[in-house]
C-alpha cells in the first residue's frame, strides 16, 4: 500500500463521512429529548431533493441548501407531530415520514424535470483547494492536502459538532433536553416543558439530517441522483447508538462508516466486485448493531411522555 | 352484556374502516393537489386512472396482478406488527425467495407439477430463513429489528445484484439475470397472455389461512397476547422470543412467496430488480388494512388498481407512476393518526358553524 493511497483513503474517508456525521448529530438531539430518531432517512432524502431544486431555480447553492434545510425540517415536523402530538408509536411515525419522503423525492424528480434516473446538474460546492481564498490551506505538509480536498461542509460539520456538545453538556437547555430524555415525567414535576423539548429535538434532527442530504447532492455530487440516500438516514441512528448520543463520540463512530464507504472507491480499479465494495458499509453497521446494542440503550425515558 | 360487548366490537370494527376510509380518501385528495401543482389535471388524471384499471378487462387483469405481491407483503407485515415487530426487511427478504425460487426453478430437474410447488416452497423457505435470521438478530443481540431489517436489505440486494451480475449470469445476456426456469417450474397463467398467475389465489389463501391462525390457534393465540403485552404474556408462559422468531419467519415467508411468484409468474429467472420497493409498499397495505389479514386482500386490491391504472397512464401519457407511492406513504401518516385529518376539519367546520350563528344572531339583532 503506497502513501499516495493511504492519502486517498483518509481524504475520501473524511468526505464521505461528512453526511452521516451531520445526521447522526442531528439523531442525538432527537434521542436525548427521548424521541427515537427515525425518519432521518425521509428526511436526509428531502433535504437532497429540495437542495438540487432550490440551487436549479435560483442558480445558487446556498438557496439549494436553505431550501434542503426547510423540506427535511417540515418532514421533522410531521415526524413530531404524529409521535408527540398524535403518539404515534416513533418507529411507525419514522418510518412513515421515511416512506413519504424517498416516494416525494422520486417523484418531483419527474414532476420538475421529466426525469428517471438523476436531475440536471446544477451549482455545486467544490472542494476548497479550487479556491483561491483557501490556497494558505494547501501549503500545510499533509494536512493541507486532505484538509483541501474537503468543502466548506466538513468545516461547518465540525462547528456543529462542538456546539452541540457545548450545547448537551455545558448550557442548562442541554440539561432539561437530557432530563426530559431519561424521565419526562420528573422534568415536568420541575416545570419543564417537555413537549417543547422534544418538538426541538427533532427539529434539530431535521435540521441537521436536512444538512446532510443538502452536502449529497450539492457536494457528493451536483445533482440528485434517484434512491440518493441509500440507507444512510439508518445508518446515522446506529451510528449514534454506537456513540452513546453524544455529538462527538458520534462524530467519530462515523467515521468508521465513511472509511467503509470509501473502499469501494479505493479499490475501483482492482479486480473486485463493486457489488461486494458497495456492501461494505452495511454489513459494518450491522455488526455494529449486533454488538452494541446489549451495551448502550439511549435514554431511560425513550418515548415516554409526561403525562404516562 | 354480550349484547354489548357485540355492539362495541362492531363499532371498533366500523371505526377501523372508517378510519382507513378517511385516510384514503385524504391521501388521494392530497396527491391529486400535488400532482396539480405539478402541472397536471386532478380530474383527469384520477379518471385516466381509474378508467384504465378498471375500464378494461385487460386492466383488471393487471390490477389483480399488481396486486398479487403487495398482498404478500402487506400479509408479511400485518404478520409482523401483532408480536410487535416492524418488519422492515421485507424488501430483502423477497429478493431472498426471488433468487432461490429461480435457481430451484432453473437448475433441478423435477416432474411437473411437482417442480413448480417446490420451487415456490424453497422460495418461501428462503425468505422465512432470512427473516427468522432478523428475529434471533433481535432476540440474541437485542437488535433493533428496523435497522437489522433494513440493512439486511441492502446487503441481500448488493449480493444478489452481485450473483446475477457475475457467477450466475448467463452467457451473452446484456442485463444482470439468472438462467430462464424449467417451464415445469412456471406458474400456470390464469389469464393467457398476461401477468396473473395462480400466485394470486395463493396469496389470497394465504390471507385467509394467517387470519385462521391468529383468530382460532393457539399459537396466533400467543402471538397476539405477546404484542399486546410481551411481559404479561412471559408472566403467564409465553415465550416472547419464540413468538418473535416465530412471526418473523412467516413473515419472511410470506415476503420470499411474493418474490416466488414474481420469478417464476412473471418474469421466469431471477432479475437484478425484481422487485422496486415491492416489501416497503407491504407497509401501506398492512395499514390500510388495520393491519387484519382479510383487509389485507382488499387493500391490496385497491392498491393494484391504483398502481395498475398509473402504468396504464403512464404508458400513454407522461403522468408520473411515482404519485402512487407518495399516495400509499400518505395513507401510512393518516391511518397512524387520523386526528390529523379529522382536526383541521372540525377546526373548519367550527369556524364555519361559528360564523353562521354569528351572523344569524347579527341578523337576529336587526
Amino acid at each position: 500500500m503506497t502513501y499516495d493511497m493511504v492519502i486517498s483513503i483518509i481524504t475520501s474517508t473524511l468526505r464521505l463521512s461528512v453526511p452521516v456525521m451531520m445526521a447522526t448529530v442531528g439523531c442525538s438531539f432527537s434521542t436525548q429529548g427521548g424521541v427515537t430518531a427515525f425518519g432521518c432517512e425521509g428526511m436526509m432524502a428531502a433535504g437532497a431533493i429540495f437542495a438540487t431544486i432550490g440551487a436549479y431555480f435560483s442558480g445558487n447553492k446556498w438557496v439549494g441548501i436553505l431550501a434542503g434545510v426547510a423540506a427535511a425540517m417540515l418532514i421533522s415536523c410531521i415526524h413530531g407531530v404524529l409521535h408527540i402530538k398524535y403518539r404515534v408509536n416513533a418507529t411507525l411515525s419514522g418510518m412513515s415520514v421515511n416512506l413519504l419522503g424517498t416516494a416525494m423525492a422520486t417523484l418531483l424528480l419527474k414532476l420538475v424535470w421529466q426525469e428517471e434516473g438523476f436531475s440536471p446538474p446544477t451549482e455545486a460546492f467544490t472542494k476548497l483547494a479550487a479556491n483561491p481564498a483557501f490556497q494558505w490551506l494547501t501549503k500545510i505538509p499533509v494536512a493541507g492536502y486532505i484538509l483541501g480536498e474537503q468543502s466548506v461542509y466538513f468545516f461547518f460539520c465540525i462547528i456543529m459538532i462542538v456546539i452541540s456538545w457545548m450545547f448537551m453538556y455545558k448550557t442548562a437547555y442541554g440539561l432539561r433536553l437530557r432530563m426530559v430524555g431519561e424521565n419526562p415525567v420528573a422534568a415536568n414535576t420541575v416545570g419543564i416543558n417537555t413537549v417543547r423539548y422534544k418538538y426541538f429535538g427533532v427539529l434539530v434532527c431535521g435540521f441537521m439530517a436536512g444538512l446532510g442530504g443538502t452536502f449529497l447532492s450539492l457536494v457528493g455530487m451536483n445533482r440528485y441522483t434517484i434512491d440518493m440516500t441509500a440507507g444512510r438516514g439508518y445508518v446515522a441512528m446506529v451510528i449514534n447508538n454506537l456513540g452513546a448520543s453524544n455529538p462527538i463520540g458520534s462524530a467519530l463512530a462515523s467515521i468508521f462508516f465513511g472509511f467503509f464507504d470509501c473502499l469501494q472507491f479505493v479499490f475501483q480499479g482492482v479486480n473486485t466486485p463493486a457489488q461486494l465494495l458497495m456492501m461494505m458499509p452495511y454489513v459494518f453497521t450491522l455488526l455494529i448493531c449486533l454488538a452494541n446494542t446489549k451495551r448502550s440503550r439511549g435514554p431511560a425515558g425513550m418515548g415516554k411522555f409526561y403525562d404516562d | 352484556m354480550n349484547g354489548n360487548t357485540g355492539k362495541s366490537k362492531l363499532s371498533g370494527r366500523f371505526s377501523i374502516f372508517s378510519r382507513s376510509a378517511a385516510a384514503l380518501l385524504a391521501a388521494l385528495l392530497i396527491g391529486g393537489v400535488i400532482i396539480t401543482l405539478g402541472g397536471y389535471s386532478f380530474v383527469d388524471v384520477y379518471a385516466a386512472i381509474f378508467k384504465g384499471s378498471l375500464g378494461s378487462s385487460r386492466g383488471i387483469v393487471l390490477s389483480l396482478a399488481t396486486a398479487t405481491p403487495i398482498m404478500f407483503t402487506g400479509l408479511g407485515f400485518a404478520i409482523g406488527i401483532k408480536v410487535g415487530i416492524v418488519n422492515t426487511g421485507l424488501e430483502g427478504q423477497l429478493y431472498m425467495g426471488a433468487l432461490v425460487s429461480a435457481l430451484v426453478g432453473a437448475y433441478i430437474p423435477m416432474p411437473a407439477g411437482v417442480h413448480v410447488v417446490v420451487s415456490m416452497l424453497a422460495g418461501a423457505v428462503a425468505g422465512g430463513l432470512a427473516g427468522t435470521l432478523m428475529g434471533w438478530f433481535r432476540v440474541q443481540f437485542g437488535a433493533p429489528e428496523v435497522i437489522t431489517g433494513i440493512m439486511m436489505n441492502s446487503i441481500i440486494t448488493l449480493f444478489t445484484s452481485y450473483l446475477s451480475n457475475d457467477p450466475l449470469k448467463p452467457p451473452n445476456v446484456g442485463s444482470a439475470q439468472t438462467i430462464q426456469i424449467k417451464e415445469t417450474a412456471e406458474l400456470i397463467k390464469l389469464v393467457p397472455k398476461s401477468q396473473l398467475t395462480t400466485a394470486f389465489i395463493v396469496a389470497i389463501v394465504m390471507c385467509i389461512l394467517v387470519y385462521w391462525m391468529q383468530r382460532k390457534t393457539v399459537w396466533g393465540y400467543k402471538m397476539t397476547a405477546v404484542g399486546l403485552n410481551p411481559r404479561a404474556s412471559m408472566v403467564a408462559g409465553i415465550s416472547s422470543s419464540r413468538m418473535y422468531l416465530l412471526a418473523l419467519a412467516l413473515s419472511g415467508a410470506m415476503a420470499g412467496l411474493a418474490g416466488s411468484g414474481l420469478a417464476l409468474g412473471i418474469f421466469k429467472r431471477f432479475i437484478e430488480s425484481v422487485s422496486n420497493g415491492l416489501g416497503f409498499q407491504g407497509i401501506p397495505v398492512s395499514a390500510l388494512a388495520g393491519h387484519n389479514p382479510l383487509g389485507v386482500i382488499v387493500s391490496a386490491l385497491l392498491f393494484g388498481v391504483l398502481k395498475a391504472g398509473a402504468t396504464m397512464v403512464n404508458q400513454s401519457t407522461s403522468i408520473p407512476y411515482e404519485f402512487v407511492d407518495v399516495v400509499q406513504a400518505l395513507v401510512v401518516v393518516f391511518v397512524a393518526a387520523p386526528a390529523i385529518i379529522t382536526e383541521p376539519v372540525r377546526f373548519i367546520y367550527r369556524k364555519i358553524a361559528d360564523r353562521g350563528t354569528a351572523s344569524g344572531s347579527a341578523a337576529g339583532a336587526k
